[in-house]
């Protein structure tokens, strides 16, 4: 069965199995596998199709940064199409009972594919092809290019049902994180537990480790490394570190906040509901420890990215912690030394190396007298000039190198190849900090330098190699955050046998025989660009690194160019002639890895989306079958229909039923700030337009209140409750924003004033009740009030209590109607309600919502901020001149109001509109004062507000107009799809102009 | 996300608890009417938008609810210092220095 | 899945043996807002020392004060007892500018405590829950809401939210004691 599994070997579970299936067809692997490492062990190497030119590919790394091997797979019990996940790595995803996965870019067979067309035209294929192709003719756009384009691109599928799991998101502080669980970072956790910090410490992979995971037969202080590694995670964990596996740091934000996503339950086979997929850490750290280790680069020659060519230390990895062989034999090709190890660890499990190709000349001499005992060739000095093979490498084509000079090629058979280009350290998180980085000439890659965060690089991320190595660096910098934080500890050493160290040389493409044209050697292999493009790129007139990324993709794709970005240097470097520290790097961008969107939605998604405010009152609301609309946070009931009625019916009812006999409205979402202070009268002078030192403590008054560039930013009434105590109202929007505002000019331009302000919006609930039959409702439930017209009139307010119920009780209006608004305690505000409700029957009540607000006010005339404003009306636009208290000196936008543009004619101004043929205006629709000028026309205003008046039974708007007030009766025009309508231009006022109905 | 520090609370906090207010040091002029249009609208509208340090204002609002000052270098987004509200602007030259 | 209650009546909504998140008794409560030379003549009226350090509370039989800005504090008091300290806080107007409004009905009190009751909150709060001593209380943001987080235990909280913010409060918390009860 597994016929490349070695027995007994790796961390896998040998014991247990695992049923899964990879494109439908069954397999087992063992517990502890990936989802590459199982179909491996079964000598499966083709996993996906490439993205441009759609060339078989199976796995070259096993880790995070793999290019290739993308998978679709289906999550969850019930694999249902909301838990499809893309382009999943198939070297991180872990197996587990029952897990369902499909090849990508594929149709109709991973083995047999359509698309792969592409590669045959790869010369028609060109880097910047999109740029140049699709330019002409323009007509090919949308019916040819496009199309094609959509079919062709994108990696994998996006699913198209609602992810059913849910995700989860903390808050973490820590002294001193952690990123990698290598030697480096286990020992700068160790240090810095010492010292007594607090420590978290989080490796991307299942299991802490690293690279010792991979390097079984090292010895750490006497002890077999694995029996070590347990050792140092039991003391860890007894320190109290906090290990975090399974999760990434996706990204290094300001100040030393981290971003981590944990992966919860994707391993598991069949997970509790309740825990979320995925966890969002944000972490704060003191200090930041960052030894993520280094990545190993490929060496670019032709077909390199055929299945079975994978990077040697991969390979290594495969053996040592799965348990897998990767070929039956072997060719390693490399230019470091660490692919030696590769070969010999793979000898030793009786894998085939049919040759060791070096591009080296000069070789150390205890590989090469470990490899003559091995009995395996070594080709020193050579180079890679192909590979052969359909969807698995059968051969390769190596050639000596002389003097510059490519000799004849000889044909190897072998159906793994083993390569090496070195390693580079891993950069990206230092790369989020700004973090210089400084060109390291012996080791032809960049090295962290200095970053301006609290942060320390350990190990093999700042070019260090080799476990001892790391070990020893890890301790010094966990204590050397530890020192930073002001503790106190002794870096530690270990002693290390048979610890691989070495070295190596950094190759731009290698040479080659063939025409470069029709060489495909890749550098960014998932979005298939080759030593070619980058070249072309370069003789097209790309001179920096950025231009280049961009005209050919190199490094844009979901791997974030972690293979590929020094070799697309070095290769754009030697096409530009320059030395590659004066060439760049391009930037390392978050996430480090693809990340979902569920992990950033976190629990805001559903109804936790955003914030839903409701009101004491809504319940009732809800009971009763409203109809309900957003308005800033809050829901407010918009119109309440009986069985039968659509919106109209039930608000033209409403209007009349408020008109004729009384409505309940709940106000309670307006604003409401009490202003209390010996100076309370003089702040609000200040902030509003209007006149307020001489309002009666049992007054109230309209006030408007203006941005001070003098437009308009809100109103609502206000109370004068005592000498020194104001009940300001506010809009329902604008209630946090009005606040802020005061506390802005209270705070920082008249701190001397003796004044305080504090939002009372939900201490109050506040029941509006407006019509000719309002009094007779209400009256019998107040004690302490006289509501004659005489002793209350409009405008009045006073303490009482309503229905036994403690009041602040105001006689206003904002329907033009006999009106009252209750503001009684919040706890209290649904069983008044329902008190009045029940009374109300005898009076022929209704309640009404918004909508029917809306239509009552602009009967009036009474402008809703935000509607019928927008941030460019000032007072005199609106027709609220005589707000304004002409004798105060200053007030908050009074010096705007003088300046030349505000104070020019033309300007737009608030008029009624009424059209000729009865037909309703839609909001926002442009005006034209002549309708037969060519297009495009001079626009003069829009229209604010429009309604069907019940009460007038006709139509009516409201509309901002350039001059409006100077063409009173004239006749303008409303431009629409289908048709013209004609509107004459009235006063603002289309009811009851002379106010009585207030007055009853 | 940013750490700011207080100067009521003295406490350095997540900027999760703060909001931005604009630039600092633009006072309303004393009697607006005997100010030039020319001079009410460089207050209304003019700001200076430095690369560097800025000098700006933050309100605590998920907090003690202050508005205080700050200079933050625009390039690194680090905060050199914060200060209260109507105490003096703190010299550049020496904050700098310090940073450095 | 629990469903956060509509009415908001106080009792408890979720129960473990190491978590537990309850819904208070409404209780009076008054923003009480004067300048530095006001705290002695105020606090002798209302019976402690008014704190001065942000986040400092003071506690004389039922009465419970936290300072929360530098010239404002919050007055926690039982029911009863609100006419009592409206009468005597006015005894002062003369002499010390001041400002006290009833916010008996503004918020509501959610109670978190038991042995995960820390990490409970780390759901929602940006900070560093150690920042807050116990015996003390900050107005801070949680999960994008203004709240007042009071630590009466090293394992037991107070959360005074907005009445309408608390159903939104309540329904990533009640989310949380079920995440955190599954693993």
């Amino acid at each position: 069965m597994s016929a490349f599994r070695v027995h007994g070997k790796g961390r896998v579970n040998h014991g247990r199995k695992v049923g899964f299936r990879f494109d439908g067809t069954p397999f087992e692997g063992l517990e502890g596998d990936t989802v590459a490492s199982a179909l491996l062990a079964h000598g499966v190497h083709l996993m996906g199709r490439s993205f441009k030119y759609h060339r078989p590919r199976g796995p070259v790394t096993a880790g995070s940064e793999e290019p290739n091997a993308l998978i679709e797979t289906r999550r969850g019990i019930d694999r249902s199409e909301g838990r499809v996940e893309p382009n999943t790595r198939a070297t991180m995803a872990e197996l587990r009972e029952g897990l369902e996965a499909v090849s990508q870019n594929r149709w109709p067979s991973l083995g047999f594919d359509v698309g792969a067309v592409n590669d045959g035209f790869h010369k028609l294929l060109p880097a910047g092809f999109y740029y140049k192709t699709f330019m002409w003719p323009k007509s090919f756009w949308d019916k040819v290019y496009e199309p094609f384009i959509r079919a062709a691109a994108g990696l994998g599928r996006s699913p198209d049902a609602p992810d059913p799991d849910s995700y989860a998101s903390r808050y973490l502080h820590t002294d001193v994180l952690v990123v990698g669980g290598g030697p480096a970072g286990l020992a700068a956790a160790r240090a810095a537990a010492e010292a007594g910090l607090r420590v978290t410490l989080v490796d991307e992979s299942s299991e802490i480790g690293g690279s010792l995971l991979s390097e079984p037969d090292v010895v750490i202080d006497g002890t077999p490394a694995w029996d070590w590694l347990a050792g140092e995670v039991a003391a860890l964990a007894a320190l109290g570190v906090k290990l975090m596996p399974r999760t990434t740091a996706i990204g290094y934000y300001h100040q030393n906040m981290i971003g981590l996503v944990e992966r919860v339950t994707d391993h598991l086979a069949e997970p509790d509901p309740a825990l979320p997929r995925e966890r969002l850490w944000r972490v704060r750290a003191r200090q930041v420890v960052l030894a993520q280790g280094a990545l190993e680069k490929p060496l670019i020659f032709d077909g390199n990215d055929r299945p079975g060519v994978m990077l040697a230390g991969s390979a290594q990895t495969y053996l040592n912690r799965y348990g897998v062989r990767v070929g039956q034999t072997a060719v390693v090709v490399t230019s470091h030394d660490s692919a030696w190890s590769a070969a010999f660890d793979l000898a030793a499990v009786g894998t085939s190396i049919a040759a060791i190709v070096d591009t080296r000349a000069e070789l150390r001499e205890d590989l090469l007298g470990r490899a003559h005992a091995l009995g395996i060739e070594v080709l020193r000095g050579h180079t890679v000039t192909g590979t052969a093979g359909r969807l698995r490498v059968s051969a390769i084509t190596v050639n000596p190198v002389q003097s510059g000079a490519v000799g004849a090629g000889r044909n190897i058979a072998c159906d793994c190849v083993l390569m090496s280009g070195g390693w580079t350290p891993t950069l990206h998180l230092f790369s989020h900090t700004q973090g210089k980085l400084e060109w390291d000439e012996e080791g032809k890659t960049f090295l962290p330098f200095e970053t301006r965060e609290d942060c320390q690089i350990a190990g093999a991320g700042r070019g260090l190699w080799g476990i001892e190595a790391a070990l020893a660096d890890g301790s010094a910098m966990g204590a050397r955050a530890a020192e930073a934080l002001g503790a106190r500890v002794l870096a530690r050493s270990h002693a290390v046998e048979r610890d691989r160290t070495g070295s190596g040389v950094a190759k731009k493409e290698l040479p080659t025989l063939k025409d470069l044209t029709s060489t495909r050697a890749f550098v960014d292999f998932q979005n298939d660009v080759t030593a070619k493009d980058l070249r072309l790129a370069v003789r097209e007139g790309m001179r920096s690194i950025e231009h280049v990324k961009r005209y050919t993709t190199n490094g844009m794709a979901t791997d974030q160019g972690k293979m590929s970005n020094i070799n697309g240097l070095i290769i754009a470097a030697d096409a530009l002639g320059k030395p590659a520290p004066q060439v760049g790097l391009t930037t390392f961008r978050p996430p480090y890895t693809p990340t979902s969107f569920g992990a950033l939605c976190g629990y805001h998604r559903g109804d936790h989306f955003d914030l839903t405010r409701k009101t004491p009152i809504d319940p009732w609301a809800e009971a009763q079958g409203a109809v309900f609309e957003p308005v800033g946070q809050w829901r407010r009931a918009r119109y309440f229909p009986k069985p039968g009625e659509d919106m109209d019916t039930a608000v033209a009812r409403e209007c009349l039923t408020t008109r004729s006999a009384v409505g309940m409205f709940d106000a309670s979402t307006l604003g409401k700030i009490e202003i209390v202070g010996p100076d309370a009268a003089a702040f609000l002078e200040r902030m509003y337009t209007n006149p307020w030192s001489k309002l009666a403590p049992d007054r109230c008054r309209y006030g408007l209140l203006l941005g001070e560039d003098g437009f308009i930013r809100d109103d609502g009434v206000i109370a004068r409750l005592a000498q020194d105590r104001f009940h300001v109202t506010t809009t329902t929007g604008g209630a946090a924003r009005v606040l802020a505002m005061m506390e802005d000019y209270l705070q920082t331009e008249w701190p001397h004033l003796k004044v305080w302000l504090t939002s009372v919006t939900e201490q109050w609930a506040t029941i509006a009740l407006n019509g000719p039959k309002a009094r007779a409702l209400l009256e019998p439930f107040v004690e302490g009030l006289d509501l004659t017209p005489e002793a209350f009139p409009h405008m009045a307010n006073g303490t009482c209590t309503v229905a036994g119920f403690p009041a602040r009780l105001w006689r206003v209006s904002f329907t033009g109607e006999l009106g009252f608004e209750i503001n009684v305690p919040a706890r209290h505000g649904r069983e008044l309600w329902e008190i009045l409700w029940q009374a109300g029957q005898a009076h022929g009540v209704c309640a009404y919502g918004t909508e029917t607000m809306h239509v009552l006010r602009a009967e009036k005339g009474y402008i809703i901020v935000g509607q019928d404003t927008d941030g460019t009306v000032t007072p005199q636009d609106a027709g609220l001149g005589w707000a304004i208290g002409k004798a105060k000196p200053d007030f908050v936008g009074k010096r705007s109001l003088s300046r030349p543009d505000m104070l020019v004619e033309s300007r737009k101004q608030l008029v009624g509109l009424l059209t000729e043929d009865h037909s309703k205006l839609e909001e926002g629709a442009q005006i034209v004062l002549d309708p037969s000028q060519p297009i495009p026309m001079k626009m003069v205003g829009h229209v604010t507000s429009s309604y069907h008046s019940q009460a007038l039974g006709r139509p009516i708007a409201l509309a901002l107009v350039e001059g409006g007030f100077g063409r009173m009766g004239d006749l303008v025009h409303v431009p629409m799809e289908d048709r013209t309508l004609a509107a004459r231009i009235t006063g603002t006022v289309f009811l009851d102009p002379a106010g009585d109905r207030l007055k009853m | 996300m940013l750490l700011i520090t207080c100067p009521y609370c003295q406490e350095t906090l997540p900027e999760a608890e703060f909001v931005y207010a604009g630039e600092a040091h633009i006072a309303r002029p004393e009697d607006p009417s005997q100010v030039s249009d020319e001079a009410w609208r460089d207050f209304l509208f003019i700001r200076t938008n430095p690369k560097g340090p800025h000098f700006e204002r933050w309100r605590h609002l998920h907090g003690c609810g202050r508005f205080f000052n700050a200079v933050r270098d625009t390039v690194s987004d680090r905060f050199l210092t914060t200060y209260k509200a109507g105490e003096p602007k703190p010299d550049l030259a020496t904050l700098t220095g310090e940073a450095k | 899945m629990t469903v956060v209650p509509h009415e908001l009546v106080a009792g408890v909504l979720s129960e473990t043996p190491d978590l537990s998140v309850s819904l208070m008794p409404l209780r009076g409560r008054f923003s009480l807002r004067l300048m530095p030379e006001g705290t002695d003549p105020a606090g002798e009226v209302l019976g402690f020392r008014l704190p001065t350090r942000i986040g400092a509370r003071q506690a004389a039989g039922s009465r419970e004060v936290v300072c929360l800005g530098p010239d404002e504090w919050l007055v926690v008091c039982d029911d009863a007892d609100r006419a009592v300290i409206e009468q005597g806080v006015a005894t002062l107007a003369a002499s010390v500018p001041h400002a006290l409004v009833d916010l008996s009905d503004r918020e509501l009190t959610v109670m978190v405590s038991g042995s995960r009751a820390t990490e409970l909150l780390t759901l929602g709060w940006p900070r560093d829950p150690q920042s807050v001593a116990v015996g003390t209380a900050r107005r801070t943001v949680f999960d994008g809401v203004t709240v007042v987080i009071w630590r009466d235990g090293e394992t037991q909280w107070r959360l005074d939210v907005w009445r309408s913010f608390a159903p939104h409060v309540l329904d990533l918390l009640l989310t949380g004691c079920r995440e955190l009860a599954a693993g």
